[in-house]
């Protein structure tokens, strides 16, 4: 597979708001392609309306830095900040005109070569980096790649 | 009655094949009653702007209650609102033609914008994608 296309992408949300279903709690999930951006986007009902942006910011992030956004989120944790204001990831935080997310919950899409070929982002589920969090829903979403390409 | 994704979905998959006999590649987007995104989906290789531009116009349709290209009728000095079309409050208000919005009964319940065609096949696709839900 060298990329996403909308029939994927629906395959993906699909996965995706399934497991967000049975987590519990409504998401919006964005699949976005190599250059960052959308190929579909989803609100599940009850999913709250500011969760649909996130979750596309979250996507892109994950295209731009090549990441999942946990990393980012890990980049911008003071205890990673170096001891000049501004040094470490503090750099970050207005690049790509604000668009990106320091929240985990968004994966980058990788080819065979691990090249990334797209990001899938969730917004929605409360914080959490265990059983059930915005990065389990992506994680779900990707998987369903491989449920026809092994 | 209210929008929910069900019903959005099915509006996308209704346009998107539209789009595909009138071999255009479009993006299709659907909002709620306040506005609000639903879903967006677009087709492989249709332009990277069409996915704004889509959302801009289901936006105005929305929140207007009129199909977007409608807006323009502010920028008649006779009537009132005039100037809103040109006025800069706001980052989604498009004049546009593409977006519809979406009744059932009186009730606005959403807005529908596409995006990728001329602005007479745009309307084409959003109006294939009504009759299928409402019918």
């Amino acid at each position: 597979m060298k990329e996403v296309t909308l029939e994927i992408a629906e395959k993906m949300l699909e996965a995706a708001e399934r497991w967000a279903a049975l987590s519990g709690y409504p998401s919006s999930i964005a699949v976005v392609d190599k250059a960052g951006a959308v190929i579909a986007v989803h609100r599940m009902d009850g999913a709250g309306p500011m969760t649909t942006d996130i979750s596309i910011n979250k996507a892109f992030s994950a295209v731009y830095s090549r990441a999942p956004t946990l990393m980012l989120a890990r980049a911008i944790d003071s205890r990673m900040l170096g001891p000049i204001i501004g040094s470490g990831g503090l750099g970050l935080l207005t690049q790509a005109k604000l668009r990106l997310m320091f929240i985990p919950g968004g994966n980058p899409i990788r080819d065979e070569d691990a090249n990334v070929i797209g990001g899938i982002g969730c917004s929605g589920v409360p914080e959490g980096v265990g059983d059930i969090s915005d990065t389990t829903v992506v994680q779900a979403g990707y998987a369903a790649i491989y449920e026809e390409y092994d | 009655m209210v929008m929910n994704l069900d019903m959005a979905k099915k509006m996308i998959k209704a346009a998107i094949e539209r789009a595909e006999e009138m071999n255009r590649l479009c993006s299709v987007a659907i909002v709620d009653d306040r506005g609000f995104l639903v879903a967006i989906h677009r087709m492989d290789r249709a332009p990277i702007p069409t996915v704004d531009i889509a959302r801009d116009k289901a936006w105005t349709a929305a929140t207007f209650r009129m199909p977007s290209s409608d807006i323009i009728k502010f920028g008649d000095a006779s009537s009132p609102g005039f100037g809103f079309n040109t006025q800069n409050w706001n980052d989604r208000l498009t004049t546009i033609s593409g977006g519809l919005p979406i009744k059932y009964g009186d009730d606005v319940i959403g807005g529908i914008g596409v995006s990728g065609g001329m602005p007479d096949e745009d309307v084409a696709v959003c109006e294939a994608a009504l009759a299928t839900v409402l019918a």
